[in-house]
């Protein structure tokens, strides 16, 4: 591989990297808050790529959906979380078999309205084309997509760490029957919680969608990368997310390079590794059971 | 019929039952004046699936004869319980090519006397279209880039075959996981070596997804050229990729722009009934129902003689949209045209034109 070429994959990974971002912010967060595993967030992210083709088909306008799509599915979140999984808050086994009933019925809803063609949608204008970096062409989309994932995790972590929603979270992940005993409406958290995280999904949906294409099963294939990467970076840590996907985006990218043969087993290789030497995640923090 | 209606290759499934209902249809639900009834059946494209519904067929329905099957691994795992049944099964779809071929202890399957093919074997696809550019095209030099599973390593080791044989030379291979979902790491590769010639097989998703990644990265511009198995450009990839696919050449044994008459007809009848354009799945599955139709008015319409039914349909020739059909006696696998097709955009519309034909190709069947 030579130097140019390693430097054109390195920015892909971080691209691929960055995507998984968006995709896996949302599952850390709903977990993180909520200690709900949501296995339907791959369903989200395939609704939000169906949704994007949709306003794209009707109207052009990429950003339209950008926006729409995650607001849609963020309202979504708002009526799932207290009509179903509210009535099963502390008994996590049910609530994974109830999240992935939800993937079901939205995978099958969405086969049902757009049919179970492959599809695809443009690159919005003005990011379709290529630039010059280190003596070859690269799609500004993928830098586009970088810019983003790193603007969102900036965003993130200053709703976190500085605003009072961001305090409530916290306090939330640490001990959630405290914070409702301080008078704190945990019912409402919780349902924005879960309406934010699943619109983090539709929006990383968004954003694949012209780059992986729209198809039935890539709920499935994402939702794996998107548990991948929490689990690697740590449970339900904002900043894990972030590492996660920080490594296996570039791990996957040059892994499928180098060494095509192991790749679908490369990143798993990488998890049971860094859950050997650090059994929480690399920057997971030891939950204490309740 | 043993179809995928679910995960991803449902569109498939969906095509080929539009083809099967078609014909059926123009025949008023009777071949050989005996009414025919079809049992639809989901493979969800796993092979314990269709080896649960095969058994039904053969075990509660008792059917006269079985059609279907998209994927080559569902293919295999059933290929013994219906050679040791018995049952007559067309495949419509499947391209492995051991599943008529002989091999050494039937691994990864063989063929059986029951079992006919009225699609293709990657041999077809790929074998041909190698030996062509090397000595039609006059292609020196050529490097791989093909899916990482048994279908797309055939293609690429039957593609290497011929263009060797032809006086090529393979410079280099890649391989990318099936379903992988970013292109642009294995476009990156593909642009930092100097062969310019590229032979894919990708289909679906992964087509869309490498000629998206090769237009971002301006491999046209920058002098490559994508080739392919045939499925690297049909009708699922083209309407959505469009003039991006500009200039690719493939080969498959028919195109939607194929200028006979059947073919004319056919796709005639199918707009009309469903208001969209067949893709070579359903012209699988109607060639499928052809051979069908016409061993049994060979035989009267009786199938309790199963050696009478297979001589009947190791007899059928028609003219199929593709061109004249039969499958070869040896091996069950079609006697076919293969046609090299170069993707060019037609009034605002990107289709494959036929540039080149490679005829009566037929499988070596070992």
């Amino acid at each position: 591989m030579t130097p140019e070429t390693a430097v054109v994959q390195a920015l892909n990974g971080i691209s691929f990297g960055a995507l998984l971002f968006i995709l896996a912010a949302g599952l850390s967060l709903i977990f993180g808050m909520m200690d709900v595993v949501n296995l339907a967030h791959g369903a989200f992210y395939m609704l939000g790529a169906y949704i994007a083709l949709t306003i794209v088909q009707r109207t052009g306008q990429f950003w339209l959906a950008l926006v729409l799509a995650p607001l849609l599915i963020g309202a979504l979140g708002l009526v799932i979380e207290p009509l179903l999984l509210r009535r099963l808050r502390g008994r996590h086994l049910d609530q994974v078999l109830l999240t992935i009933g939800v993937s079901l019925v939205i995978a099958d809803l969405i086969g049902l309205t757009w049919g179970r063609e492959i599809r695809s949608i443009p690159f919005p204008a003005g990011l379709d084309h290529a630039i010059t970096i280190v003596g070859g062409d690269y799609p500004v989309y993928r830098l586009f997509v970088i810019a983003f994932g790193a603007a969102l995790a900036v965003v993130l972590a200053v709703v976190h760490r500085r605003t009072r929603v961001g305090a409530l979270i916290r306090a939330g992940v640490d001990d959630a029957p405290m914070l409702a005993a301080l008078g704190v409406d945990i019912d409402r958290l919780f349902a924005i919680t879960f309406a934010v995280g699943a619109a983090l999904a539709g929006l990383a949906g968004v954003i694949a969608a012209p780059v992986f294409g729209i198809y039935p099963g890539m709920d499935v294939d994402y939702l794996i990368y998107s548990l991948v990467v929490v689990v690697v970076g740590g449970l339900g840590t904002l900043s894990g997310a972030v590492a996660g996907s920080a490594l296996i985006g570039p791990v996957d990218t040059f892994g499928k390079v180098l060494f095509p043969q192991f790749a679908l087993a490369l990143i798993f290789a990488v998890m049971a590794l860094v859950l050997l030497m650090r059994p929480t995640g690399l920057l997971g923090r030891i939950r204490i059971a309740r | 019929m043993l179809l995928p209606f679910t995960k991803v290759y449902a569109e498939l499934g969906n095509s080929m039952q539009r083809a099967t209902k078609l014909y059926l249809k123009q025949k008023g639900d009777a071949l050989a004046n005996r009414p025919v009834t079809v049992i639809y059946e989901d493979e969800a494209n796993d092979p314990v699936v269709g080896a649960q519904k095969t058994q039904k067929f053969i075990d509660s329905d008792r059917v006269d004869l079985m059609m279907g099957i998209v994927a080559t691994p569902i293919a295999y795992a059933v290929r013994n319980a219906i050679d040791a049944a018995k049952l007559i099964f067309i495949e419509t779809n499947a391209g492995g090519n051991a599943l008529t071929r002989t091999t050494t202890d039937c691994k990864p399957s063989c063929k059986s006397k029951y079992i006919f093919r009225s699609s293709f074997s990657s041999y077809q696809i790929s074998y041909p279209i190698g030996e062509y550019f090397a000595t039609q095209k006059g292609v020196k030099e050529v490097f791989t880039f093909v899916a990482d599973y048994g279908f797309g390593n055939e293609s690429a080791a039957d593609f290497t075959s011929g263009f060797t044989k032809g006086g090529g030379k393979i410079t280099g291979s890649l391989k990318a996981p099936l379903g992988s979902a970013d292109f642009l790491p294995f476009v990156t590769q593909l642009k930092g070596q100097q062969t310019k010639d590229i032979y894919s097989f990708f289909s679906g998703t992964d087509a869309i997804n490498y000629i998206k990644a090769w237009t971002q990265l301006g491999m046209t511009a920058s002098g490559y050229k994508m080739n392919g198995a045939g499925f690297l450009t049909e009708q699922d990839v083209l309407k959505e990729v469009g003039d991006q696919a500009n200039g690719a050449t493939t080969s498959l044994f028919w195109a939607v722009t194929l200028d006979n008459a059947e073919n004319k007809a056919f796709v005639d009848a199918y707009q009309k009934e469903y208001s969209l354009l067949p893709d070579v799945f359903a012209v699988q599955a109607w060639d499928g129902m052809q051979a069908v139709d016409l061993a049994l008015q060979a035989v009267k319409g009786d199938t309790s003689n199963k050696d009478a039914f297979i001589a009947a349909l190791e007899n059928v020739k028609f003219k199929s949209p593709r061109g004249d059909f039969e499958f070869d006696k040896e091996t069950h696998n079609p006697i076919q045209d293969i046609y090299i097709r170069e993707v060019k955009v037609q009034s605002g519309q990107a289709v494959n034109t036929i540039v080149g034909k490679v005829a009566r190709v037929t499988d070596p069947g070992k």
